[in-house]
């Protein structure tokens, strides 16, 4: 058995187009290529029981935030932020060995203190204000614009073994305490 | 006398085979690179605006939670929502298991929690999320913020 008719015969394909547009058209409104940016933190593991560690005085640098989005650094009440990243930077490597700031930088805590009425963007504000200060000092021996510091891709090895020396010797300690 | 003709009388057509072929690889790209907008829209969150965002490192490994305001009453009580359903604080350890589940188990320890909150929210409502994530030991977390211009 065979064809009779040997007829050339052609699947008009021209709405194919058409209807690979409609559907990118479609995939393009209904996605979002999301973003995750922002500022990172890890929390402390739960409390099992009074886990008290003394901590020196001069080690903690004391910011609070209360219900009326007034702040108090360092025992001292502010209205603005302005000032606080050199202070934190200032109080983090203190090359002056001061006997009123951290013994050393890796001692040295940020802690961070809110109430229950203050405002989220104000805690993001502050929070803001403390990693600057310290991705500052991280660019700064990286030899780095912060910018540049915080695009480094760490899944390159040379790029996050940049990351990695930079922050040696300098742990971001920044603590969270819950709000009261 | 005629100085110009047409040199040839075949007809020249462009041909367009090629593009179907364009348009679904565009279409594949976007498919591939991008996830299904599921959030409902019933809260509204001005999320603030940071200096030193990072980004995250690894994409699978973030869940969002969005923290804002329902829409439909005026401003009242903020709400905690998974992007597919509302939900409280107090059940926020079984959503992180769930969560955790759907990681490869290599993963599992890894998983970032995204705090997407209006920055209108009080600190009360996100150290109670806080509090609940640490119970959950989920201790990584971001929180989303713009660039400042």
């Amino acid at each position: 058995m065979r064809n009779k008719v040997r007829s050339k015969v052609t699947i008009n394909t021209s709405s194919t187009a058409d209807i690979a547009f409609l559907l990118l058209v479609f995939f393009l409104v209904a996605t979002t290529i999301v973003q995750y940016k922002g500022l990172s933190l890890q929390l402390p593991p739960e409390k099992k029981e009074d886990l008290r560690v003394k901590i020196k005085d001069r080690n903690l640098f004391k910011v609070l935030i209360n219900s009326q989005d007034e702040f108090l650094i360092q025992n001292e009440v502010r209205t603005d932020l302005v000032g606080l990243r050199s202070e934190v930077k200032a109080f983090v490597l203190n090359e002056s060995n001061s006997p009123f700031l951290a013994e050393s930088s890796e001692k040295a805590i940020i802690s961070l203190k809110t109430n229950r009425g203050t405002h989220y963007g104000k805690f993001i504000e502050v929070l803001d204000e403390l990693k600057g200060a310290y991705y500052e000092v991280y660019a700064e021996r990286a030899d780095l614009s912060v910018t540049e510091f915080l695009s480094l891709d760490l899944t390159d090895e040379i790029e996050s073994g940049i990351y990695r020396d930079s922050k040696n010797g300098l742990p971001m300690n920044i603590s969270i305490a819950e709000p009261n | 006398m005629k100085l110009f003709k047409s040199k040839s009388d075949c007809e020249t057509e462009i041909s367009t085979s090629a593009l179907p072929d364009i348009v679904f690889l565009l279409l594949f790209f976007f498919m591939v690179s991008s996830t299904i907008r599921e959030d409902n829209q019933d809260l509204v969150t001005q999320i603030p605006k940071a200096n030193f965002s990072t980004k995250a490192s690894e994409k699978s490994l973030v869940k969002e939670l969005i923290v804002g305001f329902p829409i439909s009453n005026d401003r009242s009580e903020p709400q905690i929502s998974t992007g597919s359903r509302i939900i409280n604080s107090e059940n926020l350890v079984q959503w992180v298991e769930e969560e955790r589940n759907t990681l490869p188990e290599s993963q599992k320890n890894k998983m970032i929690v995204l705090i997407k909150a209006d920055e209108n929210i009080e600190m009360g409502l996100i150290g109670d999320i806080q509090e609940q994530l640490r119970k959950a030991n989920a201790r990584k977390v971001i929180y989303r913020a713009l660039d400042k211009l």
